[in-house]
């Protein structure tokens, strides 16, 4: 009969009609990130050892580093990832000895400004020769020395970042008036 | 006798139902197509030139990017051709996560094209429908994978991860929910009797003419000929699997479209059935290989069955670590090159629904 398929149609619209939602809204619920997510990159300062491994194993060479050497051992002093040409691949995670890089669950990397976008993970001078040497050359005990160290930088790469773009926000905002 | 004089339409680049940036130059006379003109190019990158400047292993994120709403079926196609000029052997264990990721990713693509159908034909509520279902997969496969369509998923030598804790019971349960869902597709969107006017008997193709145009996947499926490499020459570990190869008889657009809906159910079989047996497997999902790959010189081809139809690799090795030449068999773009013939004769309300049944992905059409 002409007419029952439609009928049919219908009766599934109405039931979905009743039927639980299952979207959220957005900006105010999330729904929870698994853990394998690829995300935005987190580098573990202390465990890179600047071998290069991951710049090399990106297919799209979108890692960038520098390093100094410092007594015996190589200082990381930039890593930079010029994160619009990534692919989100995990190469780089899967290529480090280490597991000095990894992947968080945060997706949202929206910057307003071009020259915000690279992610720079690490930008630091290397120490003083003299300074370094003892603490890494010496025993067990100094060890944990030098963390404090590139944890310093850390914060101050962290709040470096927020002025400019508060400044450079509020200078568009000026030209927006 | 008295004509009306024909003139040109242009169906795209910027049109929705392209699927993507495609251009057909319609040659019309009245509302009659006389001629098809296909553009595509629109999406090129120049995969295959890409790959020439990548280690084999930098290769699989870029075949991600040629199908994406099948991904997993093209890192999969890839590894093998590149697995069959080393000789490696695969794991068991990741034989059969690449079964599961696989046809999790056919059901994906299978379930967007019955969506995304309807769609076109004007049906929004079926869209709607399918994209649901969608989603939940996609979940799935994100927290097996990380991504959500550009997976990566497949390595040289096995996959790249083992699955999550409890992620087998979770897709255990979406499978069986699944037969319900097409039900749902079934009674909203194939039973429905605007839709069947709209596709039945239109875009007819006769088994032969596939052939000839060396078609595949579901478009040559639903001519009748039989012809699919999971059961033709099984690869991978298909021949332990009990599931059957749905065929259509008339070959029209409305053929075409239920024959993937019958797909996803097989797939689903297929899937239950490795759920079942991978708990029984236990080992490595990576098989031993050099960090750096180096393939002895010479060639090879490897197809497997995508979404869209046969994806063969041809890849060429001079004994360096980066592949001197890659070419890649697109299905999609093979059954595109029956398009213009496809549409002559037909209305121009049909061109949407007839490539539309083709299911044409355009990041694999223009690679």
């Amino acid at each position: 009969m002409f007419g029952k398929g439609l009928v049919k149609g219908l009766q599934i619209t109405w039931k979905e009609f009743w039927a639980p939602k299952l979207t959220v809204e957005y900006p105010d619920k999330q729904h929870p990130m698994p853990e394998r997510f690829h995300g935005k990159f987190v580098l573990d300062v202390d465990k890179c050892i600047a071998c290069g491994l991951c710049v090399n194993a990106c297919p799209n060479r979108v890692i960038s580093l520098n390093k100094q050497k410092v007594g015996k051992k190589q200082y990381l002093t930039d890593y930079k990832m010029d994160i619009q040409y990534c692919l989100f691949c995990g190469l780089c995670v899967e290529s480090c000895n280490k597991g000095a890089i990894h992947f968080t669950q945060d997706f949202n990397m929206n910057q307003y400004f071009y020259k915000n976008i690279p992610l720079v993970l690490v930008r630091r001078e290397a120490p003083a020769e003299p300074l370094e040497e003892p603490a890494t050359g010496g025993e067990e005990k100094p060890k944990p020395k030098p963390k404090p160290k590139p944890q310093a930088p850390k914060e101050e790469k962290v709040a470096e970042p927020a002025p400019p773009a508060a400044e450079s926000e509020a200078a568009a905002g000026k030209e927006g008036q | 006798m008295l004509r009306t004089q024909e003139y040109i339409l242009n169906f795209g680049p910027q049109h929705p139902a392209t699927h993507g940036v495609f251009q057909v130059i319609l040659t019309l006379d009245g509302e009659r197509i006389v001629k098809a003109e296909p553009v595509c190019g629109y999406l090129h990158r120049g995969i295959e030139k890409l790959a020439e400047a990548r280690t084999y292993t930098q290769v699989i994120p870029y075949t991600d990017r040629m199908d994406y709403l099948a991904a997993m079926l093209q890192n999969w196609g890839y590894v093998q051709a590149v697995e069959k000029l080393m000789g490696i052997e695969v794991p068991e264990r990741a034989e059969y996560l690449r079964i599961i990721s696989g046809e999790l990713s056919r059901l994906t693509s299978h379930v967007l094209a019955t969506g995304v159908y309807a769609l076109d034909v004007g049906g929004f509520t079926g869209f709607l429908l399918c994209f649901r279902e969608r989603e939940k997969m996609m979940d799935l496969l994100e927290e097996l994978t990380g991504s959500r369509m550009t997976t990566s998923y497949a390595r040289i030598g096995g996959v790249a991860d083992d699955v999550t804790e409890g992620w087998l019971d979770k897709l255990d349960k979406l499978m069986d929910e699944m037969p319900g869902y097409i039900e749902e597709y079934n009674g909203l969107i194939t039973g429905n009797e605007i839709f069947q006017a709209r596709t039945k008997f239109i875009g007819k193709l006769t088994p032969e003419t596939s052939i000839n145009y060396s078609l595949s996947g579901p478009v040559l499926r639903a001519s009748g000929v039989n012809y699919d490499l999971r059961k033709a020459k099984p690869y991978g570990i298909y021949d332990r699997f009990d599931f059957e190869v749905p065929l259509g008889t008339n070959g029209d657009c409305f053929d075409r479209f239920y024959c993937r809906v019958l797909e996803m159910e097989q797939s689903v079989r297929i899937i239950k059935q490795a759920i079942e047996q991978i708990k029984e497997v236990d080992g490595p999902i990576i098989a031993k290989v050099p960090k750096v790959l180096k393939p002895p010189k010479g060639e090879v081809y490897q197809e497997i069955e995508s979404s869209k139809g046969i994806i063969g690799y041809y890849i060429v090795s001079d004994g360096t670590n980066k592949p001197y030449r890659m070419h890649v068999r697109r299905p999609s773009f093979i059954n595109l090159g029956y398009l213009d013939e496809m549409l002559r004769g037909y209305l121009v309300a049909d061109v949407v629904a007839i490539l539309g049944s083709i299911d044409i992905v355009l990041g694999e059409v223009d690679c």
